[in-house]
């Protein structure tokens, strides 16, 4: 991310969400980003990821510059080089773990059996296949961050997005699932930012960056 | 396709109420269709499948076979009009029947001269009179003691007829009807009212003299005489008083009716995408095109109709081979095709208020949780 800016109209005023943020984020690197609320994770992080789009400034994920793309573009990236996990919503609550896991493959390239062995060896590693068929109702808050995890990684993204993904957990379930993304992204070489804004969190993080008011500081 | 049947798989109830209603909307339409159709045929079915082209009333009859009465002069002068191939009398009478059992109805007598000029059109079954006493009956008639071999007597005077012929959709004021020679007719008058005068026709069958259309020939007669009023077969049974009322009220609860689905449909598809605003906003953020998710709410759509109709077409099948007190209902074939598209149009078009709220799903709201909202 070089020199990345993000500017809000709001009536007659600009309101800078992002000013100059320069972040390089290595290719198995996990760096959390701690900051206050409103000051501008979710926002780089929406950048980063093609939800949102810059104002200025380059984004480059992986090999492929995402600067000036289309919303059309963008949905395509979002599809096959990042993973998501969100803070509130995260699962279809019409279908079961594995569908959570399966709809990436749908909504891509519909791989078909492969997708279907992957979204299952997915849910084994994170301890998870006996709850494939569960739908998310039935799931318990750290089961459903695991599918949400799972689901992130269906796609074999080159960079994965966490938004406070232990806010909803207990102190216990949120060492327990931040555990779990350190392996899962060190054991697949996956670039990883994770917003928090709880500092015991950076612990499992190789690096943290924190932001103030729109302003990265190392 | 994957996210459109899952959802229906996994809210079976919501779907499944959502299929039954547009069920029983569908068999009411169909029904009421049936029913005015059937309602139609059985007032003017006798005018609109008698096999004259063009009928002539009287001005004063209003439309009415009964009311209307061709004075010896107004006949001459339609069978002087050279656009006229041939004319016939047709007379009609309501009298109280008898038939076998001893059971007596009010039935219509329609007495014409000519087979080509007032007889039904084509019978089902049996023959058209040939002797003196001879009627073709209403089917629809036919078990009331008004079937082929039955003998009817004309009450009072005991004036016998014996059907020899049936035919369908024939029927006149909703009643037993039956078509004979004029001079059978006469005498029915006569039997009642011995007393009687001969009866001066109601109405004047006429066809075409060769090179003349039916349009042509109405034009001619109606400018002979401002005490005529001449029409072709289907405007004569369109503009009898009281089916242009009934053909609008049906029209009105038809309307209502293809209001009615749209809103059902599309309320519910507004309502649920809603409720899964949630779930839409993480879908398009993860990387769903919102062109999928559009499609898949178009999917359940199509589906939900589809089972809907097929749903209310199998109640509304059976049903239409019955008998509604007097009125024959029927499978209304054109009716189902029509109804089947028109709702189809109706549903898809209603869900696209969802499919709107649909494309204007932001992505960004799955970051503060917006889509729930």
């Amino acid at each position: 991310m070089t020199n990345v800016r993000k500017v809000y109209r709001m009536g007659d005023t600009d309101v800078v969400a992002l000013d100059h943020a320069e972040l390089t984020v290595a290719s198995d690197e996990i760096v959390a980003l701690v900051g206050p609320s409103g000051s501008g994770k979710t926002t780089l992080c929406s950048i980063a990821g093609g939800i949102l789009s810059a104002t200025d400034g380059s984004v480059v994920v992986g090999d492929e510059e995402i600067t000036g793309y289309s919303d059309k573009q963008l949905t395509r990236f979002r599809q096959n080089r990042v993973g998501f996990v969100f803070q509130s919503v995260n699962l279809v609550p019409f279908l079961t773990a594995r569908e959570n896991l399966l709809v990436v493959d749908e909504l891509g390239r519909r791989q078909g059996r492969p997708a279907r062995e992957r979204a299952d060896r997915l849910l084994d590693e994170l301890g998870l296949a006996d709850r494939a068929k569960n739908l998310p109702s039935q799931l318990s808050g750290g089961q459903k961050q695991r599918v949400a995890i799972g689901r992130a990684l269906m796609n074999e993204p080159s960079l994965v997005l966490f938004d406070e993904p232990t806010s909803a957990l207990d102190t216990k379930l949120g060492i327990q699932v931040m555990e779990l993304i350190r392996s899962e992204m060190k054991s697949r070489g996956t670039a990883a930012i994770v917003v928090t804004h709880d500092e015991r969190i950076t612990e499992y993080c190789d690096r943290t960056v924190h932001i103030i008011d729109g302003v990265l500081a190392a | 396709m994957f996210l459109a049947l899952k959802e229906m798989a996994r809210a079976k109830t919501r779907f499944g109420l959502l299929i039954a209603a547009i069920g029983m909307l569908v068999f009411l339409i169909l029904f009421q269709q049936s029913l005015q159709n059937g309602l139609l045929t059985s007032f003017v079915g006798a005018i609109r499948n008698q096999s004259a082209p063009v009928l002539v009333y009287s001005v004063d009859g209003q439309r009415v076979i009964q009311g209307s009465v061709i004075t010896p002069d107004l006949e001459q002068q339609v069978r002087a009009d050279p656009d006229v191939g041939q004319a016939g009398r047709i007379g009609q009478g309501t009298f109280t029947t008898e038939v076998s059992s001893g059971e007596r109805f009010d039935a219509t007598v329609l007495g014409y001269e000519s087979v080509d000029l007032g007889a039904p059109e084509t019978l089902t079954s049996g023959r058209y009179p040939e002797a003196p006493g001879e009627a073709v009956g209403s089917e629809a008639d036919a078990d009331s003691g008004f079937g082929i071999g039955d003998m009817v007597t004309i009450q009072p005077g005991g004036y016998a007829l014996t059907i020899v012929g049936l035919a369908q959709d024939v029927q006149l004021n909703a009643g037993p009807t039956l078509f004979t020679v004029y001079d059978d007719y006469v005498a029915a008058v006569r039997s009642v009212n011995p007393d009687a005068l001969d009866p001066l026709p109601n109405v004047l069958a006429v066809a075409p003299a060769a090179g003349v259309t039916d349009a042509e020939l109405v034009a001619s007669v109606n400018a002979i005489s401002a005490d005529l009023d001449a029409l072709t077969r289907a405007d004569a049974a369109d503009n009898t008083p009281g089916v242009s009322q009934v053909r609008q009220s049906f029209n009105v609860i038809f309307l209502l009716y293809g209001l009615v689905i749209p809103c059902v449909t599309g309320l519910f598809f507004l309502i649920i995408t809603f409720q899964k605003s949630g779930s839409l906003t993480l879908l398009h953020a993860i990387g769903a095109p919102a062109g999928r998710l559009v499609s898949s709410l178009l999917i359940q759509a199509v589906l939900i109709i589809s089972a809907g109709y097929l749903i209310g077409l199998a109640i509304y099948t059976p049903i239409s081979q019955r008998r509604l007190g007097g009125i024959p209902l029927r499978f209304e074939t054109n009716a189902v095709i029509f109804w089947a598209i028109m709702l189809m149009v109706l549903g898809i078009g209603s869900s696209l208020l969802s499919a709107r709220r649909v494309l204007a799903i932001d992505p960004i709201e799955a970051t503060t949780g917006g889509g729930n909202q």
